[in-house]
């Protein structure tokens, strides 16, 4: 390409969502797309660039795509693959500098990132794991409480006496849930349970990385209020989500791909 | 070369077993010993390391899990007891059979119980010599208790094997072992230059003999050449690799399995580990009127002996002699020894030399351990962090 890119495409393959984000040189968005993974990324990455082509139809040709994400080097559409932990930082470094310490909790990952003052990460701990510090934990205790998942956190803010849940495994402490239900626990105090031992569990893999200054939340999890609540409480601090925490990734990519044309 | 070296090796392995003269050793014993009263060595460690390279990991150590041993043990135990268990089914037929089994605790506690289970197995009976942690220093207690350890250790061999210690041949043993020391960290220390002459797999390869036949004199040749050859690189500015972008230290044994494919892919994108603390470890040499007392000082302090304010300093020193921009802590399953205190290591090496490191996990010999996707992710971002 002679030209400088007008557009940067971010495409951030999840294990659990892909997600796509367009945005031209003045950062503005043109378009954003989010869906499941499913069994495969491929697929997945090109009905995100159909939805985003119809948001926002541009010349592909003055584009640059980067692919982000446990899927990232699958995409042959992509100019470059960069990790998700530079995408996180450099997405929510955009949206807000002052981020220091961004806590990233995924379908199936979750992690802990420093950012340093020009945005780019610093230090980073993974738990990729255990599945007790993931979104997958919060999806399997709805299931057994038969809840939607989108409801699940505002049914754990209405508890008066949340449960203890001693376990830090998925599998195990699926078998104490179903324990406290035979004792005849309120649905929403074990629900609150369940978010305050994960809560306790991410606190713990953020302490692993020394940082002072505001503190992030980013990923589907950060959608879910009393995960937010429980972990705020946990760390003694504010916590800032932004608008569409799932996005953070793509949108850093995007970034990423106009600056790698400049 | 090398391969001559190490075909010499299991040839005089093998030579010896039927003799009646083959002990086998932990990699932290003191050679020095039975080489001088005419003792062969064979080597545990570095045929487990054999099993990992040539990707039997998973279906020898199954012999020992198939006995009852637990996945958690150490997989250089696992493929000790698995291949004595199933020769025939094993790389090179296993090792040559034992008449002693000589352990040192030096480099981890592991050690002592693989030999005790390989002991019932074979019935050669094993001899333990007990070098306690040291923390800040050693003490006069510690130095005479692994001294009398050694003379203890004499005593077994003279009586097991109907020979004797003569100190004019310890002596030669002795200058031939720090000869070969001494060319080694040669070539190790030639790394410090820019490109770096070797890599991690290269050093990973050519430290076999340091290992396994020290106070040899062929060793001292193999490591003459080895030195000449470095140092003709140095002098024409040939590298390791080909396009020298980042430095980095490595910590701890490699993956087996995956060692080739490991280093040659980081390779293709500029990186290049000019240092390690593994191939680092065998170092000092033996000398002075007390012989004993050189030996009990530099098997004592050997790296993994330590407390872990020397592995940090060490990876500290080593970050900052090479000029590394970065480190990888390789978080080994099966060595506990070895991979514990990493956490803190990472943070206090970050903090004391400002570079950025990161910790993968997996195991040298159980590919069952290692997960490459989540490995490449680690490194991904933390070259990312440095170009």
């Amino acid at each position: 390409m002679t030209q400088k890119p007008k557009y940067g495409i971010g495409l951030d393959l999840g294990s659990t969502s892909t997600k796509a984000m367009l945005i031209d040189r003045e950062r503005r968005v043109l378009g954003s797309h989010l869906l499941p993974t499913g069994a495969s990324a491929v697929g997945a990455a090109e009905r995100c660039l159909e939805a985003i082509a119809i948001q926002a139809p541009i010349d592909v040709s003055r584009s640059i795509t980067i692919s982000t994400g446990y899927g990232r080097s699958v995409i042959e559409s992509a100019d470059r693959n960069i990790t998700e932990i530079t995408c996180h930082s450099v997405g929510v470094n955009h949206l807000n500098p002052d981020i220091r310490l961004l806590i990233d909790v995924g379908g199936q990952d979750s992690k802990v990132i420093r950012i340093g003052a020009k945005g780019r990460p610093e230090d980073f701990e993974l738990n990729d794991k255990c599945s007790a510090g993931t979104g997958r934990f919060l999806e399997v205790m709805a299931g057994v409480l038969e809840v939607p998942l989108k409801d699940f956190g505002n049914l754990a803010l209405g508890s008066t006496d949340p449960c203890e849940i001693s376990n830090t495994c998925t599998v195990f402490a699926e078998s104490e849930v179903i324990g406290h239900i035979g004792a005849g626990k309120r649905a929403e105090d074990i629900a609150a349970g369940i978010h305050a031992s994960m809560a306790a569990k991410i606190a713990s893999l953020s302490k692993r990385i020394r940082s002072t200054g505001p503190l992030g939340l980013t990923g589907g999890v950060a959608l879910n209020p009393a995960f937010v609540h429980y972990l705020s409480i946990e760390l003694g601090e504010d916590i800032w989500v932004p608008e569409e925490p799932q996005m953070t990734g793509a949108l850093g990519a995007a970034i990423l791909a106009l600056d790698e044309g400049d | 070369m090398l391969q001559q070296v190490m075909f010499r090796y299991m040839l005089e392995g093998h030579t010896a077993s039927e003799e009646g003269k083959l002990a086998w050793v932990t990699s932290g014993f003191p050679v020095e010993i039975p080489q001088a009263m005419g003792v062969t060595s064979s080597y545990p460690e570095q045929y487990a390391a054999v099993v990992g390279s040539e990707k039997v990991g998973p279906t020898v150590c199954g012999f020992a899990e198939e006995l009852g041993y637990s996945q958690e043990l150490c997989s250089y135990a696992r493929s000790g007891i698995g291949s004595v268990l199933h020769p025939d089914d094993s790389p090179l037929n296993g090792l040559p059979p034992p008449q002693a089994l000589l352990a040192c605790n030096n480099i981890c506690g592991t050690v002592l119980r693989w030999y005790d289970a390989v002991s019932e197995l074979t019935e050669a009976p094993v001899f333990l010599l007990d070098t306690p942690p040291l923390d800040d220093g050693q003490s006069a207690h510690h130095m005479r208790y692994v001294k009398s350890g050694i003379h203890k250790l004499v005593d077994f061999l003279s009586k097991h094997f109907g020979t004797e210690l003569e100190e004019g041949r310890l002596r030669e043993v002795a200058e031939l072992s720090t000869q070969a020391i001494s060319l080694w960290t040669q070539c190790l220390e030639a790394c410090k230059k820019r490109p770096s002459p070797l890599n991690c797999a290269d050093r990973f390869l050519a430290m076999a003999p340091v290992v396994s036949m020290r106070g040899t004199d062929h060793i001292v040749e193999y490591y003459q050449a080895l030195l000449d050859e470095v140092n003709h690189r140095v002098r024409e500015g040939v590298g390791a690799i080909r396009d020298e972008r980042i430095r980095l230290l490595w910590d701890n044994i490699p993956p087996w399995f995956n060692i080739f494919k490991f280093f040659n892919g980081l390779a293709k994108r500029g990186v290049v580990f000019p240092a390690d603390t593994y191939t680092h470890a065998w170092s000092g040499s033996i000398s002075g009127d007390d012989l004993f007392e050189s030996v009990a000082t530099i098997y004592s302090n050997v790296y993994l002996n330590k407390g872990l304010d020397a592995k940090v300093d060490k990876m500290c020193e080593l970050i900052e002699d090479y000029n590394l921009d970065g480190f990888i802590l390789f978080s080994v399953r099966s060595c506990k020894r070895y991979s514990l205190g990493q956490m803190v290591s990472k943070e206090l090496v970050s903090e004391r030399t400002g570079v950025p490191g990161v910790i993968i996990e997996g195991d040298m010999v159980d590919s069952r351990l290692f997960n490459e996707a989540q490995i490449q992710t680690r490194i991904d971002a933390l070259l990312e962090m440095l170009l």
